[in-house]
């Protein structure tokens, strides 16, 4: 009965691990598959060139980066529909302030950054401090931001045309569609691979974090713990807010561009990238680790389904399953 | 069967296991018509899982269950209850949203010759049952918004509306106040001689030598003892859950009639569930550092407001408060805390834990900030406060990584005392401590409430446990309505006076 207890004990234990991993293995199943199914040229498999698989990561470092955030604000049991908006809005602001009204890069980068936090801010204190709940907040900041975004660009995307007179940007943001390392790795992918690292470092060993988990785990708990849980929410509001931002900076630099269409529907993709990636939508239980996988397995999907020409449609089927079983194989996880 | 009396149901030979672990092991047992069994032993030695087992909601056991004799396999709760048996879970399982009366009728609601809801008989069934049993309720009133000793009495309606011929109560009255406990069992006693089945676990002694027929005792999944329940003493059934001698269960402490003043309260107005008629004129008291102070009072009396609204975590307040020599308004539990108060919740699922996080970040949640070094927080330093003050509260568990939720309910309290005491705290004010938990993580958190008393920290416990108040406590306080209504010490007062001073007069529920 002791060795069966033991066996049982460690069998439990292996279990645990693969589910606390599950997005990692899951990464793996989905890179492995990859290659089994990637077309070659010359020999040589197209999805395995250095080429292609930094392009996987620098598409996915704006819904990552998005997606980090989002990880935040789910921990605590929030959502934040708002961020796909908020991307649209900061790349408009890039373009008009660097073009329109001949800001340096840096004060443009710092007010975009600030409106995104700003933005994320004031979300959570309609949240924490108003009891609303998060979805109709954002909800009703996503319409509000795409309607500032509207505003701000006077309805149409505002092209970035780079140099030194007026109505020119610094050739520096340029660089954000740029490869550097030997033009190697892409600088979105850089910027994203930051970004998750001090995320991961920040949720790991910050007393902050513990509060996040807390809150997420149980909140009236948390509050009669001391937990100050309304600044808490709304630091992590602030948090998404800016991430997203960022994001739509690097959208406005990759892309030449601001435009208050942009982001369309990212929301719902991070959201899937966190989702994929073990964070439960109660709160409470998940990491970044997990999402930052979360969104590499939805990279990879995506790349090799283009790689092989899937049609656009069959692809966002395909995606949709891949959604659905990660979740539904997160429900076996034992509690 | 034997006396003659027709056996309900019986259970034969009941196997059961989680994994390697044998939760019930060839337990024989059986209810007869018109009686009240009671079913006594520690958490974790099988009760809960016998009764799972009995109500079809765990299906893979071995054994056999009869009904009036006859052998069956249920495959679900709703094959029990069809067959008579009814479970009154210990977490309620209503729905918050909706209304006493729609919890009652949930899923078979009456319905009018239009097949739409009949809200009025719904309404004159509920208000039918609630005067049966004696509950005061308005049934129009939502489940979420009644305390937890008033859902635990819908929960019992519910099940008595089921025509059940057999009634597992699985800790009734865990949340009930004394008097409510007086009309339970008013009900209990009807249904017995309407010839129903009951039964009963419970944790408190005196509770079965006033209602139980016969009991069984059970420890690690076996049946280790039977009593006639009227002339079974404490002691016996103690020492049989237990399986040796019991020590004194209240460790008595240096009584501290001279310690300093920690806490004076003057005429505090408590915002309460339901106010009286006529506006309160507060609560006032005081407690002394190294003492123990008890609150008694029903439910309603304004125990858990007070403790609530001391923390910050209650309404707005009038009054005021003295805490160690000046004025204090705490703006929320954050502050209370920064002030030296602590608060334990009187529902730890609800309130106290989350349930699967860590042992680790359970402990240590109040005190991360001040582990941290600037923000940052220190693995080795963060599992180190939380391993010692676990082994200082004796805390029974395997890793202090574990979820809570692996824990006996004991434990878990203990989880909560010991977030609370890493603030090193002066005043601790505790709501129902030892509900839900079983006798001897009871007497070991008697014994570190003593140590903190002794230790110099102030200690004001609610509880609806007379035994526990004059058990433990220097002195109680009576409240009643929103009031200070009597003082006792209990070197002079006893059981009966405590519950003759939260009555007083009829105070409506």
């Amino acid at each position: 009965m002791t060795t069966d207890f033991v066996a049982e004990t460690r069998r439990a234990s292996v279990r645990s691990m693969v589910f606390r991993f599950q997005s990692l293995f899951g990464l793996v199943a989905v890179f492995v598959a990859a290659i089994v199914f990637s077309p070659s040229r010359d020999g040589e498999l197209l999805f395995l060139t250095s080429d292609n698989l930094f392009n996987v990561v620098r598409a996915v470092s704006e819904i990552g980066i998005i997606a980090v955030g989002m990880t935040f604000v789910i921990l605590i049991g929030g959502i934040d529909l708002s961020v796909g908006a908020m991307l649209g809005l900061a790349a408009v602001g890039s373009a008009v302030l660097l073009v329109e009204n001949d800001f340096g890069l840096v004060p443009a980068v710092l007010v975009v950054l600030a409106v995104g936090l700003g933005f994320g801010l004031l979300q959570g204190v309609a949240s924490a401090v108003f009891g609303i709940q998060a979805f109709i907040v954002t909800l009703a900041g996503l319409q509000i931001a795409r309607g500032l975004a509207r505003i701000w660009s006077g309805g149409q995307g505002v092209a970035i045309a780079y140099g030194e007179g007026p109505g020119e940007a610094p050739i520096a943001f340029s660089l954000l569609g740029e490869r550097t390392f030997n033009g190697l790795v892409p600088i979105p992918a850089l910027i994203f691979v930051v970004v998750a690292v001090l995320a991961v470092l920040f949720l790991r060993g910050t007393a902050f974090s513990r509060h996040v988990y807390a809150i997420g785990g149980n909140e009236k708990a948390a509050r009669l713990s001391g937990v100050p849980v309304t600044r808490v929410k709304i630091v992590v509001f602030g948090i998404c807010g800016l991430l997203a931002a960022l994001a739509g900076i690097i959208h406005a630099g990759q892309l030449n561009q601001g435009s208050p269409n942009d982001g369309l529907g990212y929301e719902l993709d991070a959201i899937a990238a966190v989702v994929v990636g073990g964070t439960s939508l109660a709160g409470g239980r998940g990491s970044v680790v997990g999402t930052v996988a979360g969104a590499l397995l939805l990279g990879v999907l995506n790349n090799i389904l283009a790689l092989n020409s899937v049609d656009t449609n069959v692809q966002l089927l395909i995606k949709g399953l891949v959604i659905v079983v990660a979740a539904g194989l997160q429900r076996l996880r034992p509690s | 069967m034997d006396n003659g009396v027709a056996s309900l149901v019986g259970l034969v030979r009941i196997s059961k296991s989680y994994g390697g672990v044998r939760a019930c092991r060839e337990v024989d047992l059986t209810v007869r018509a018109g009686e009240v069994h009671a079913l006594l032993g520690e958490n974790g030695a099988g009760k809960s899982t016998l009764m799972r087992v009995l109500s079809g909601d765990l299906t893979d056991y071995t054994g056999t269950i009869t009904v009036g004799d006859r052998p069956v396999r249920f495959h679900g709760p709703a094959d029990a209850q069809r067959a008579g048996i009814a479970m009154i879970h210990q977490e309620l399982d209503l729905v918050p949203g909706l209304s006493v009366a729609e919890n009652i009728f949930l899923g078979r609601e009456p319905r009018t010759r239009l097949r739409t809801l009949d809200r009025r008989a719904m309404l004159r069934e509920t208000r039918t049952l609630l005067r049966r049993t004696g509950i005061d309720l308005d049934p129009r009133r939502q489940v979420g918004e009644l305390r937890t000793g008033e859902q635990q009495l819908v929960s019992i309606a519910k099940a008595l509306s089921l025509d059940a011929k057999v009634l597992i109560m699985d800790e009734p009255t865990s949340a009930l106040s004394s008097a409510e406990v007086d009309r339970m069992f008013t009900v209990i006693a009807e249904l017995r001689r309407a010839g129903a089945g009951i039964v009963y676990i419970s944790h408190r002694m005196d509770e079965i030598g006033r209602i139980a027929d016969r009991a069984t005792v059970l420890r690690n999944g076996c049946v280790v003892a039977e009593f006639d329940a009227r002339d079974m003493t404490a002691d016996q059934a103690a020492e049989a859950m237990i399986g040796r001698p019991v020590r004194a269960m209240f460790t008595t402490h240096e009584t501290a009639d001279t310690g300093e003043q920690l806490l004076e309260v003057r005429d505090l107005v408590v915002p309460r569930s339901r106010p009286g008629r006529r506006d309160p004129a507060g609560i006032s008291l005081t407690v002394r550092r190294g003492e123990i102070v008890g609150l008694a009072g029903l439910l309603g009396s304004g125990r858990t407001e007070l403790l609530e609204t001391l923390f910050g975590a209650g309404g707005r307040r009038r009054g005021s408060v003295i805490f160690k020599g000046r004025p204090v308004r705490p703006r929320g539990p954050r502050s209370a805390i920064r002030l030296g108060m602590v608060y334990m919740p009187e529902d730890r699922r609800i309130s106290g834990l989350a349930l699967d996080h860590s042992v680790l970040a359970n402990t240590v949640l109040s005190v991360v900030d001040r582990i941290a070094r600037l923000g940052v927080v220190s693995r080795r330093r963060e599992a180190g406060a939380a391993t010692r003050i676990v082994r200082d509260l004796s805390v029974k568990l395997a890793s202090v990584r574990d979820p809570v939720s692996a824990l006996s309910g004991g434990n878990q309290q203990k989880v909560v005392l010991g977030r609370m005491l890493l603030t090193e705290p002066d005043l601790l004010l505790l709501d129902e401590p030892t509900r839900g938990v079983d006798v001897g993580a009871k007497a070991e958190i008697y014994h570190l409430l003593g140590q903190a008393a002794q230790r110099g920290m102030g200690v004001l416990l609610a509880s609806s446990e007379l035994a526990e108040l004059v058990g433990v406590c220097d002195r109680v306080i009576v409240l009643r309505g929103g009031r200070d209504v009597a003082e006792l010490r209990t070197e002079q007062a006893g059981e009966a006076d405590l519950l003759a001073a939260s009555m007083g007069e009829v105070v409506p529920l």
